[in-house]
């Protein structure tokens, strides 16, 4: 009796990603203009800076640092509320059954392209008529959320069951009917858990966003980078991550609520 | 709870009693809920939209400066060709950043990924460490990063790549281990169990497992990378970014159209090479 061993499975494909990853990656380490040498000395540089932000970092300016806080989440929160409008009526017409075909492709390509550039771009674009205010960060933010509430409103759309569709559609209904009774009752919970997926990435976000000086808590943190003021942006740093864990955190348990429903007592 | 139970109330009453009275099950208490919750996002929207504490929404500043900065936006639609050239490097530069970091951070997270998942690190506090600290990593943006370790370690590629690996270390962690807590734990209790050291048992058990996912979430960090490297240039952190920077300061739109054009051609062809590998992984 010999064992009959099933022939080993073919690994050319596989080799073959590996070698090309490989290769990649090993050019890139080679062909980028970085002296490697540098590298050697860089935790030393990296842990004394740590230690000249968070050793003592400097409360004095935090009424400034909540307030630009303040300024951040409020963009996010305009920027969610601006997708909001602009992506869900945009989202049905991309949807499988109720836009027509030639419009449901343009929005998704749109949604796509919206969705492939950086909202910092969009904010450089919109800012020659907006000007440097938070509404500059606001209305990039709501023009990216586009991209994204869009394909994901679409998708769950699609996902939705159909026979309440259909027996909305049998009793009569119109478009809007339909709408808002074969639809809304079961995909509303995904749309809005996804409002508020939204909100918590606009809140990083609109932290980035002040870096090209739309103001909110980006713009202190690198205008005292600059001034190379190390304990206030220890303190900012702080701020950030607390603020954004805590809304990230509740945000996350309202969404856990809207999807799971209540839990049974 | 008899059928033919008049219904009460003041109509009823003279009513006759039928046989069939249709019982309609009690209204959901709590309806009052959703409604709060409707009160409390128009509130806080009126605050944030508001001009003393919000951000002021007006269309009335958009009109006004509408004349100047419409003429602007409408370069985009007129790219300047000629300055190709010129993009090309920090395309180059804006690549090899997103490569270089996501293989620096697939390979720091690898080990990490084993310690945050409960399968393969039954130790809680350590666990918890680590975790903590990812979350804490995670919380700050890559620009930021970015925008910071460029005032420690000088303008160039460097801060760049450094403030990526921290962004993907985060995500590539949590995700991998996330995969990891859906494995299933058999083959982990089989190695344990004859006998296996920790990095055997990682080696013969726990490897084969995370693998896929493993590599199914770098290919997806190295597409979030190359859409973040576009732009760390503008704190300095070299790439695409820096000729963003200088375009958008002498408002050469029709300059920054091209650049734009660029970073969707990149990012689509990425994404599409990535996801075709992922799709084979899965």
């Amino acid at each position: 009796m010999t064992l009959l061993a099933p022939p080993r499975p073919r690994r050319t494909l596989r080799n073959a990603l590996w070698l090309a990853t490989t290769t990649v990656v090993i050019a890139a380490f080679w062909s980028v203009d970085i002296q490697w040498a540098r590298i050697l000395d860089l935790p030393a540089e990296i842990a004394r800076y740590t230690w000249l932000m968070f050793s003592s970092p400097d409360w004095s300016k935090l009424p400034e640092a909540l307030l630009q806080t303040w300024r951040s989440v409020a963009m996010a929160w305009v920027g969610t509320v601006i997708a909001i409008i602009l992506a869900t009526p945009l989202s049905f017409v991309a949807a499988r059954d109720f836009g027509p075909a030639p419009v449901r492709a343009v929005l998704r390509v749109g949604f796509a392209l919206i969705r492939a550039v950086p909202e910092i771009i969009i904010a450089i674009v919109i800012l020659s008529v907006t000007g440097l205010t938070p509404l500059t960060g606001a209305i990039a933010l709501g023009i990216n959320g586009i991209g994204t509430l869009g394909k994901w409103g679409y998708e769950s759309i699609e996902g939705v069951p159909r026979g309440p569709i259909e027996s909305t559609r049998a009793a009569g209904g119109s478009w809007s009917q339909v709408v808002r009774w074969g639809v809304w009752p079961s995909a509303s919970p995904e749309f809005m858990s996804f409002w508020l997926y939204r909100f918590e990435i606009n809140v990083r976000s609109s932290a980035v966003l002040g870096l090209i000086g739309v103001g909110g808590i980006g713009d202190m943190l690198t205008s005292y980078t600059q001034y190379r003021e190390w304990s206030t942006v220890g303190m900012l740093l702080i701020v950030v991550v607390i603020v954004t864990m805590a809304i990230d955190a509740i945000s996350g348990r309202i969404r856990r609520r809207i999807t799971e429903g209540a839990r049974l007592a | 709870m008899t059928t033919a139970a008049p219904s009460p109330g003041p109509a009823g009453t003279s009513a006759p009693a039928t046989a069939l009275t249709l019982i309609i099950p009690p209204r959901p208490r709590g309806r009052w809920k959703p409604w709060v919750a409707v009160a409390v996002v128009l509130v806080i929207t009126l605050i944030t939209f508001s001009p003393q504490w919000g951000i002021a929404f007006s269309f009335e500043a958009i009109a006004r400066n509408w004349q100047n900065g419409a003429g602007k936006i409408a370069l985009l639609l007129v790219p300047d060709w000629s300055f190709f050239p010129r993009t090309i490097p920090p395309l180059i530069e804006t690549l090899q950043m997103a490569v270089i970091a996501t293989a620096m951070g697939a390979i720091i997270s690898l080990p990490l990924s084993l310690w945050a998942a409960r399968l393969t690190n039954p130790h809680p506090v350590l666990r918890g460490v680590v975790r903590t600290v990812l979350n804490i990593v995670r919380a700050v943006p890559e620009l930021l990063y970015a925008a910071i370790l460029v005032a420690m370690v000088g303008v160039g590629a460097l801060p760049g790549i450094i403030a990526l690996v921290l962004f993907n270390v985060g995500i590539i962690v949590k995700l991998v281990s996330e995969a990891i807590e859906s494995n299933d734990a058999g083959p982990l209790e089989a190695a344990r169990a004859a006998g296996g050291t920790g990095a055997q048992v990682n080696r013969a058990a726990a490897l084969p497992d995370v693998w896929p996912a493993f590599a199914n979430q770098s290919l997806y960090v190295l597409e979030l990378n190359v859409r973040a490297s576009t732009v760390l240039g503008l704190v300095g952190a070299g790439g695409l970014g820096l000729l963003i920077d200088a375009v958008r300061t002498f408002y050469r739109y029709d300059q920054l159209s091209l650049i734009i054009l660029e970073i969707l051609v990149v990012v689509v062809v990425i994404d599409v090479i990535s996801s075709t590998i992922r799709k084979r992984l899965v």
